[in-house]
């Protein structure tokens, strides 16, 4: 009867400490098409593999080692983008090639942070990732580059069960979201593009 | 009737009956409203930027529920992603007067009316915990465990529903809802929980008030 009681009580505590454990989530899903005019023009889009499989580990004092992977959404974020922003778009394996593209992006994650509601006193996880896109030529030739700051946050309330997870996840699909949103809605007041329109006359 | 039963039976009902709630609803009318065949809602919850505050899903989702046997009602998430990127937190309408800008584009007004939404109702509030008084502790042992003591908290849920004509591009109104609830838990041996459903009442409150309001064609 004592083992009996003694084998609940393990097993409670075993079940009270994986919840406990620091959350590893991967961005998954879909992304939907933004509702913008599309630009007339076909664009190529270089992802490197440092983008598509990139993963922010941090520890955090006494919680453990958090980790967020961003990287396998990288290519269906753009793929949404350009179906709803570009005549035409094609994904390139370099930036030096001779597809039929007349501009070329290569997307860099330069930083991803994220705070959970411990350390802020609040009751949201915060994600910001910072993106670099270089711009180049069909030959490859850059043309600049220009930063892109995004940002999601996700309530803790909203997430009942498997809390730490799900809401860390939310905010990190927020915070992806809100790039696509930024990038569709600022597209022609980018520095390098807006520059690159006007030259080919699509600057109005 | 056995002492058992008797005590089950008790517990049973104090469990339905739970705690105290007093709700209050408000309206304000600035325009004339009506749903027709074809016509449809959003329920949103207030995210935009630079407001720190959200307001939750479940109580969004609540209203929606309970609007949606009346009127035909799009899901949040539905909404938005077929409207994307216009109404992310970076991009939403803070108020009516963003919404011309909006109504230009033709390609948003064509996907509007694809869904046929003709109303737009933001959602912004909270449920907070106001105030709380008790002890308890609680014992695990081999030999058995037990609780003793009496919690009681105060949890206030105020809301705020804006009705936007989105088509015509001005409010029509707006609808609040506040409840206020105190909750029990006194514990000899095991805790009974006698929880007032404060929130749940707030939102039958806000989503009836707003049903009416709609669907009254004064």
């Amino acid at each position: 009867m004592i083992a009996r009681r003694l084998r609940m009580m393990l097993a409670l505590g075993l079940l009270t400490l994986a919840g406990c454990s620091a959350p590893k989530v991967a961005v998954q899903g879909t992304f939907p098409v933004p509702l913008v005019n599309p630009y007339p023009i076909h664009v190529g889009w270089h992802l490197d593999s440092a983008l598509t499989s990139y993963v922010h580990k941090e520890k955090i004092d006494r919680g453990g080692e958090w980790v967020i992977s961003v990287g396998a959404v990288q290519q269906s974020m753009f793929d949404s983008l350009s179906k709803g922003m570009f005549k035409g778009y094609t994904f390139l394996d370099s930036w030096e090639s001779s597809a039929p593209v007349q501009l070329i992006f290569v997307p860099s994650i330069e930083q991803l942070q994220f705070s959970t509601p411990k350390q802020t006193r609040s009751k949201y996880f915060e994600v910001w990732i910072k993106y670099k896109f270089e711009l180049r030529n069909p030959d490859g030739t850059s043309r600049g580059e220009f930063p892109l700051t995004a940002y999601g946050k996700a309530h803790i309330q909203n997430y009942s069960m498997n809390t730490n997870s799900a809401a860390l996840q939310e905010a990190a699909n927020a915070a992806c979201r809100d790039a696509m949103a930024f990038f569709a809605l600022q597209f022609r007041t980018l520095g390098p593009v807006k520059a690159w329109l006007d030259q080919n006359g699509l600057g109005s | 009737m056995s002492r058992h039963l008797r005590s089950m039976l008790a517990f049973a009902a104090l469990l339905y009956l739970g705690g105290c709630v007093t709700a209050r609803v408000e309206e304000i009318r600035e325009g004339h409203t009506t749903i027709s065949g074809g016509d449809a809602i959003a329920v949103l919850g207030k995210r935009d930027r630079p407001s720190a505050t959200e307001t939750e899903f479940d109580f969004v989702e609540c209203v929606s529920r309970n609007m949606g046997s009346e009127v035909p009602v799009i899901a949040e998430r539905t909404f938005r992603d077929t409207l994307f990127p216009w109404f992310e937190p970076r991009t939403a309408p803070a108020n009516t007067r963003d919404l011309p800008e909006l109504i230009g584009h033709p390609m948003f007004v064509e996907r509007l009316n694809s869904i046929g939404v003709k109303y737009l109702i933001w959602i912004e509030g909270s449920t907070r915990r106001t105030d709380s008084a008790g002890t308890m502790s609680c014992t695990v042992s081999p030999a058995g465990g037990g609780c003793f003591g009496f919690l009681t908290w105060e949890n206030d849920s105020e809301y705020e529903a804006s009705i936007w004509d989105i088509k015509e591009g001005h409010t029509v109104g707006k609808v609040s809802s506040e409840a206020v609830g105190t909750s029990y838990m006194p514990a000899l041996i095991v805790p009974v929980p006698i929880i007032a459903r404060v929130k749940n009442s707030a939102c039958s409150s806000l989503a009836n008030q707003l049903t009416t309001f709609l669907t009254d064609a004064s």
